[in-house]
């Protein structure tokens, strides 16, 4: 592939087009305000992305298996919920489980990622086992999840109430950090390389994009596609769980309604970041750069004092220039 | 065979439960919420519920309008269809008042709005069978406003930069929303009238009601205007709450020197909390109890033709005006955080 020509502007432009836009918005921002080149600035958009990035990651794993997640937002609702549920301090006047002790750190982050693991797997199984197709078997596993997080919420003595009183070492989780960085910036980093690993270096990683690339060729040369479907949706699903977990602790709070259009951001930031609809496309560090451009967005426009109607239409612009420029990458290989 | 006898068996035993529960002749009640993931919304609709259990003269059923428009209409059609001899609309689509009053006046069914902006005195003049049970939306908003402007008379050092203006920032819900926007509005309707100048930042800062939003927005305008925030306003407990952690993030309440105020709507049981500890500066509770009582009252007040009146009605803090029954709000603060309470078990009326 490599010619004479790959040192031209043009070549640079059309294989760094995400990253020209990255530095061109930051740029723009930051003419806008030079406040915006700071580390505080840097702190907030690595800590706010890290959640996202974590159920991001879980989606990029469905998306290069060739299938679709719908079910991301609602299962980091659910996880939120029972973290939270579990991470009341003792006096708390309406704690969720009143006869319950207090828990230590392990259990809500063990119990958001094992309820992930079960939706997870209750979408593999409707997706490799039912046969039903995976936009459709997420869509409803996302309904189950939604009611059944309302459910538990309206339990009493809680009746929907948001929850509270979350622990201290549960809410330093969220907002503590160790060298000035956020600890939920090492846990993303640390799933990022984990599935870099995974994808790239292990024989697992290579069947996933086998299966996606095209399932029946897979399945003809010997991969077990239903293993692989059972695999990628069970990491998925414990990604958004842990990121459920996470996010009560960041906010210090939980509710049916936390986690609500993630999966939307997910695929949206997995799709700018390379990963391919169609699967076995995708690479963990472009997911990586996809989800920190939108929350650049969502963080710089508000820092600049944009109005919020102004912030969706840049947004949409964004999205459709930064996709189309990178999809001519792929138009040129071919 | 065996599978339509079973068939057979079963489609009998569907007719026999409807024909049960035709059979009780109770009026049944249709009531529509916009939206059942909202803590408000699901409290007054449980303590409405347990109200009319306890009670049993009228039979409620239920329907969520999922915050959006078109599902609102399905519902209303569904009760109507149902044949429902009164109708409760906690109305979404405020654009459309009067169509749906003449929809309830061609069915000729009792209709209240509830926790919603009113129908006009035209559409009151329009159907006798009308009725409007809601908070005075405003008050909220007023509550904030006043204050804040207290907490700014005592304090001289609250104006940071000493720009003689009360720079803040304002969380809206939804702009469409109705409470978003009188909240917004009175709040700082409430300052100007206490002669203080307001200097609004950041413009709208649309957070859903959404917490981690709110924690968001807030956190990326005090990277850029952290020596100038005065206050913050929002339009619930939940975005104050997200508010008040980006603040801590940013190094403010960790001393009187570094408190802002920062005031919610609701009194929710985490908003109460803040209270105590002394990071939300006020709320207000609108009491679901209340709302879902005054809902309730008004139907057996009606179905046993009485007038609807403050007295016949007999609730704390609400007053009838014609055909409107209106409740109050109540403004939460640390000192009084025990009138926050109230249990949706409570089916007294």
């Amino acid at each position: 592939m490599k010619t004479k020509n790959n040192f031209s502007l043009q070549y640079i432009f059309i294989n760094y087009a995400l990253y020209i836009i990255m530095a061109l918005m930051i740029l723009a921002i930051g003419m806008m305000s030079p406040k915006f080149f700071s580390l505080r600035v840097l702190r907030d958009i690595l800590m706010q992305s890290s959640t996202r990035i974590i159920v991001a990651m879980g989606c990029m794993y469905i998306l290069v298996s060739g299938s679709a997640d719908l079910s991301g937002g609602r299962t980091v609702g659910l996880a939120a919920v029972i973290a939270g549920s579990l991470a009341q301090k003792s006096d708390y006047y309406i704690k969720f489980w009143p006869n319950l002790p207090e828990m230590p750190l392990i259990v809500p982050i063990f119990a958001a990622i094992l309820i992930g693991l079960i939706i997870g797997l209750s979408n593999g199984f409707v997706t490799a086992k039912l046969k039903v197709p995976s936009f459709l078997a997420t869509l409803s596993v996302m309904m189950v999840a939604y009611g059944a997080n309302q459910l538990y919420c309206n339990k009493a003595p809680n009746n929907s109430q948001p929850l509270g009183g979350f622990l201290k070492t549960f809410s330093e989780l969220g907002t503590g950090s160790f060298l000035n960085i956020p600890y939920i910036v090492y846990i993303a980093i640390f799933v990022c390389i984990f599935q870099f690993i995974l994808l790239t270096k292990t024989c697992l990683g290579r069947e996933i994009f086998a299966c996606g690339s095209n399932q029946e060729a897979a399945r003809v040369s010997g991969i077990n596609v239903f293993k692989i479907q059972m695999v990628t949706f069970a990491l998925a699903g414990a990604c958004y769980g842990l990121a459920g977990c996470l996010e009560a602790a960041r906010t210090g709070s939980a509710t049916s309604n936390y986690g609500n259009g993630y999966e939307m951001d997910a695929i949206a930031s997995c799709i700018v970041g390379g990963c391919s609809m169609t699967g076995g496309v995708g690479n963990v560090f472009g997911v990586f750069i996809g989800v920190l451009i939108f929350n650049i967005i969502n963080y710089g426009l508000t820092f600049i004092g944009l109005s919020s109607y102004w912030q969706w239409v840049v947004k949409g612009l964004i999205i459709i220039v930064a996709v189309s420029l990178d999809m001519r990458k792929y138009n040129k290989e071919n | 065979m065996k599978k339509t006898v079973l068939f057979i068996l079963a489609i009998v035993m569907m007719f026999a439960t409807v024909g049960t529960v035709t059979a009780e002749d109770k009026p049944l009640a249709g009531v529509v919420w916009y939206n059942f993931a909202d803590t408000f919304i699901q409290n007054a609709r449980q303590s409405l519920l347990n109200v009319a259990k306890a009670d049993g003269t009228i039979e409620v059923t239920d329907a969520d309008s999922n915050n959006d428009v078109a599902t609102q209409t399905n519902n209303i059609n569904n009760m109507f269809a149902q044949g429902v001899q009164y109708f409760v609309l906690n109305n979404l689509n405020t654009a459309a008042i009067s169509d749906i009053v003449n929809q309830a006046k061609a069915e000729g069914v009792t209709t209240i709005f509830a926790n919603t902006d009113s129908p006009s005195d035209e559409d009151f003049a329009n159907y006798d069978d009308l009725y409007l049970v809601t908070s005075r939306a405003t008050e909220s908003g007023t509550i904030m406003g006043e204050a804040v402007a207290k907490y700014w008379e005592e304090h001289p050092e609250a104006d940071r930069n000493q720009n003689g203006k009360l720079d803040y920032i304002m969380l809206y819900g939804f702009t469409w929303h109705y409470d978003t926007q009188v909240r917004a509005e009175y709040s700082i309707q409430a300052l100007e009238d206490a002669g203080i100048t307001t200097n609004r930042i950041g413009g709208e800062i649309i957070a859903e009601y959404n917490r981690g939003k709110a924690q968001e927005m807030v956190a990326a305008l005090l990277a850029n205007y952290s020596d100038d925030i005065d206050a913050i306003f929002s339009a619930n407990d939940d975005m104050a709450l997200g508010a008040i952690e980006a603040l801590k993030a940013g190094g403010f309440f960790k001393d009187e020197k570094t408190f802002i105020p920062v005031c919610g709507v609701d009194a929710t049981a985490v908003g109460v909390d803040a209270l105590k500890d002394g990071t939300l500066l006020v709320t207000s509770l609108n009491n679901p109890v209340k709302l879902g009582k005054a809902i309730y009252k008004t139907m057996w007040l009606l179905e046993n033709d009485q007038e609807v009146t403050t007295e016949t009605l007999g609730l704390d803090g609400v007053e009838v005006e014609g055909h409107r029954i209106w409740i109050s709000y109540t403004a939460i603060t640390k000192d009084n955080v025990d009138d926050a309470s109230y249990d949706i078990n409570d089916a007294a009326f």
